[in-house]
């Protein structure tokens, strides 16, 4: 699993990662967004288009990322999930909290 | 279509459920009846299940398995064994924790996502199985 990083505006982070969102990328996943919220940057966009899997554990990281944004002012939005990525939200009764949006444009307005 | 069962064996560390993904990769390509919904369903539940054999075990040392997979007329149906000491996981109807919680959701998807999920001490090893039947509907979304 990558992940890359693009700042947007002043206060946002576009996170990309290309892989599967899992125990063995939950730490790096962790890092990547901690590192832009203390950047400055607490607004989250994770770019799911390219993450073909994600287990709890990967859920975990991104419910762990999405506190972590909240407490710092900002928030994390999730873009263009998997239906493997969409059926685990579904499940986990998470779609509440993470509402998929459609394209990075739409979860980085206000 | 003939009966098809594969085998695979990893130790963790320094194996990681990414070898559970890849194994899981041939058995569908060698598969292509296996329709995408049981496929998303089965590998999810397989992986959170070789997920809490491996994290439970990473205290002690690690744990080495043995996974074979299934998949035949009936549907899609994997046992993992591995050397880990007995009781680590326990199996019970679990509910799924609220929304902001950031872990204890693995076993609540294996049982929302296959027919059956047991559990066997055999031999001082663990024994884990679990079943999808191939005519099973979509769980409701």
């Amino acid at each position: 699993m990558e992940f890359s990083t693009e700042s947007l505006g002043d206060d946002t982070v576009v996170v990309r990662g290309d892989g599967r969102l899992n125990m063995v990328s939950d730490p790096p996943m962790r890092e990547v967004v901690t590192r832009a919220i203390e950047a400055g940057r607490p607004r989250v966009v994770v770019d799911l288009s390219r993450v073909q899997f994600m287990d709890s554990s990967g859920l975990g990281a991104l419910i762990s990322c999405l506190k972590s944004a909240r407490e710092a002012g900002g928030d994390l939005r999730i873009v263009s999930p998997s239906a493997q990525v969409s059926m685990v939200l579904k499940l986990s009764n998470v779609d509440t909290i993470l509402t998929p949006f459609a394209s990075v444009e739409e979860a980085a307005r206000e | 279509m003939s009966e098809e069962r594969k085998s695979l064996v990893f130790s963790s560390p320094p194996g990681d459920v990414d070898a559970v993904h890849e194994f899981l990769e041939t058995v569908w390509a060698e598969n292509p009846e296996v329709g995408e919904f049981d496929r998303m369903a089965f590998e999810t539940a397989l992986i959170e299940l070789a997920s809490n054999v491996i994290q439970h075990a990473a205290g002690d040392g690690g744990v080495t398995c043995v996974l074979s997979v299934t998949a035949d007329e009936n549907g899609l149906s994997a046992s993992l064994t591995d050397t880990a000491d007995a009781g680590g996981i326990v199996l019970m109807d679990r509910e799924m924790p609220d929304e902001l919680s950031e872990s204890g959701r693995g076993i609540a998807l294996i049982q929302a996502l296959v027919d059956e999920l047991r559990y066997e001490r055999v031999d001082e090893r663990n024994v884990w199985s679990i079943s999808r039947a191939r005519e099973a509907g979509e769980p409701q979304l």
